[in-house]
């Protein structure tokens, strides 16, 4: 269809149409509205499901349903709505279906505000519901990124019988931006559903889908067996960019829509002549560890940039294991930071350590 | 020429915000009434120190000093331009039909409907209105919904950073058709202040600067 220009919500609907979502389930909030209105036009008539449920809870169990029929099913909220979700998508995790989840953050905790944060990161990195699982979690920095993960985000999700979290911020939400849909994206090597259960019992047995395992041993061997998908996914999927890295005398750690006001930032800082560069987490969970090994000997200071207050820096500590001083600026409350202000912190961290 | 009362609709991402700004600025209008209730980010009331620069009075629905307390009113205030025929204004709506419902209580203030331009703003690179059956149907949508005819045209054709004088062309292709079906006139045709070098044949140009989005978008 070429290239279209498109609202971040908007844009991450149709994606999610492009992925092949068979079923949306969800309840509105802002800064995400945009996506289940679209959806609420669109899944229809492309012969899909659209409920919007009473609630969120609703909403997570509907889709633990659906994707326990093997459907293709996503559901999207901003940061409260997603903290009520907790207990469905540890059920989904642990019962281990395929969902994918967006997080449009907004503000918090409590009801917050509804202008952008990232302030989810421990929640969806560390888990917001009960037990041992993880979350494969993307975090992109512009609409197409956005897109481009999303329609491969429900073959990582059927690949590992696992949630996806697709973490923004209201920014990415509300902002507008050129998308081609047609990006050719990964194909994961994917078996077939024979653990669905969808009432046929002539091509399969019957399937049970269940998070409750009273046996310890039973519990222990399904907690190892959940572990190796979270340890495949360290392992082999952790994934990252590196900006502007070569001859970098410091750098700039950020993901999402940070990223994208440090990559303005860097520009600002080599008219200054200091050359900084950014490493961006693309997944934060599983976090881009190996990209650390990679920074060039030179820098030694790494500025952690968020909306938050530093969420992330616990994730940048275990990777570098004190190696590098860490440094941290971040805005909260629903204000961006802007450009000049990440070039004021990169400049204080560079002569501290200069002192 | 526009009429002493502009109402701007269009779909979300339009560029309604950014036209109204420009607009009020270049016409050195008195009001700019900001009636978005959709839509939380990227309003015009964002640039109440800009619009206070060039004399325009913000009409908006916060808590006075708090101009991210998202109230769900509209203020009455926006009802002044209306029954002052002494003043100009323009009135930026949120998006889409249920944008312009905000309206409805405005309408009844309305003395000579000859005095207001109802324009909707098209970007052909949007996909709910790249055709001229889909942008006679979203005018039919705005025009349901309000009860006032759409008077006027906005060409805003653009990818952004991307746009070339193809696509300029192709909008105005699309546009002259709808301008042709419905008898109302292409007002503008919208051309962002970075890119000169690309030419409109149809409407006034508007060069627009962009306010109301960070230059980091």
């Amino acid at each position: 269809m070429g290239k279209v220009l498109m609202k971040g919500n908007e844009a991450m609907a149709l994606a999610a149409i492009k992925g092949g979502c068979d079923a949306f389930f969800g309840y509105p909030i802002t800064p995400q509205n945009e996506l289940p209105e679209y959806l609420s036009k669109h899944m229809q008539a492309n012969g899909r499901v659209f409920v919007q449920s009473e609630s969120e809870v609703a909403a997570i169990n509907m889709v633990y349903g659906a994707a326990g029929a093997g459907a293709r099913v996503l559901t999207s909220s901003s940061s409260p709505g997603i903290a009520l979700k907790q207990e469905g998508i540890t059920y989904i995790a642990g019962a281990e279906l395929p969902a994918v989840i967006i997080n449009v953050m907004r503000g918090g905790p409590g009801l917050g505000g509804i202008q952008p944060s990232q302030g989810d990161y421990k929640q969806i990195t560390r888990g917001g519901g009960n037990g041992d699982y993880y979350l494969y979690s993307l975090a992109p920095e512009s609409l197409q990124e956005a897109v481009d993960l999303i329609k491969e985000s429900f073959e990582i999700a059927d690949y590992y019988r696992n949630p996806v979290m697709i973490a923004v911020d209201g920014l990415i939400g509300q902002m507008m931006e050129p998308v081609d849909f047609d990006h050719e994206v990964k194909k994961w090597d994917l078996k077939p559903k024979d653990w669905v259960a969808d009432g046929d019992r002539k091509s399969h047995p019957k399937n049970i889908i269940n998070s409750l395992y009273l046996d310890p041993t039973d519990l222990e061997n399904h907690n190892l067996k959940l572990k190796k998908k979270y340890d495949d996914m360290k392992a082999n999927h952790q994934r990252y960019e590196m900006i502007n890295m070569e001859n970098a005398e410091i750098a700039i750690v950020a993901f999402g829509s940070t990223s994208r006001i440090a990559r303005t930032a860097i520009q600002l800082l080599k008219e200054q002549g200091v050359n900084c560069g950014i490493l961006r987490p693309i997944t934060i969970y599983p976090f881009p560890e190996k990209a650390f090994k990679e920074l060039p000997k030179e820098v030694k200071d790494l500025v952690v940039v968020e909306m938050n207050t530093g969420q992330m820096i616990d994730d940048v500590k275990i990777a570098t294991m004190g190696t590098h001083n860490i440094h941290f600026y971040g805005r909260v409350g629903g204000i961006v930071p802007e450009a000049e202000e990440i070039v004021d912190a990169v400049l204080k961290a560079r002569g501290e350590s200069n002192e | 020429m526009r009429r002493r009362i502009t109402f701007i609709a269009g779909h979300y991402g339009s560029g309604k915000s950014e036209i109204s700004v420009n607009l009020a600025i270049q016409d050195k209008l008195n009001y700019l009434v900001d009636l978005d209730v959709v839509n939380p980010y990227f309003r015009s009331r964002a640039l109440k120190e800009l619009l206070d620069e060039h004399d325009i009075t913000l009409v908006e629905s916060t808590i006075e000093g708090k101009l991210n307390s998202d109230m769900p009113y509209v203020s009455g205030k926006g009802r002044f331009p209306l029954q002052h025929k002494e003043v100009t204004a323009i009135y930026d709506l949120g998006g889409t039909e249920n944008g312009t419902r905000v309206l409805h209580q405005f309408i009844e203030y309305i003395e000579d409907l000859k005095e207001v331009d109802f324009l909707c703003v098209v970007n052909i690179f949007r996909p709910e209105t790249a055709t001229t059956k889909d942008i006679l149907k979203t005018i039919m949508m705005y025009e349901a919904e309000t009860q006032l005819k759409i008077t006027g045209l906005i060409n805003n054709t653009n990818l952004m950073g991307e746009t070339t004088q193809e696509m300029i062309d192709e909008g105005e292709k699309v546009l002259q058709e709808v301008s042709k079906i419905l008898d109302i006139p292409v007002l503008y045709t919208v051309i962002e202040e970075t890119k000169q070098n690309l030419t409109c044949a149809f409407g006034e140009r508007l060069d627009l600067n962009r306010y109301v989005a960070k230059k980091w978008l």
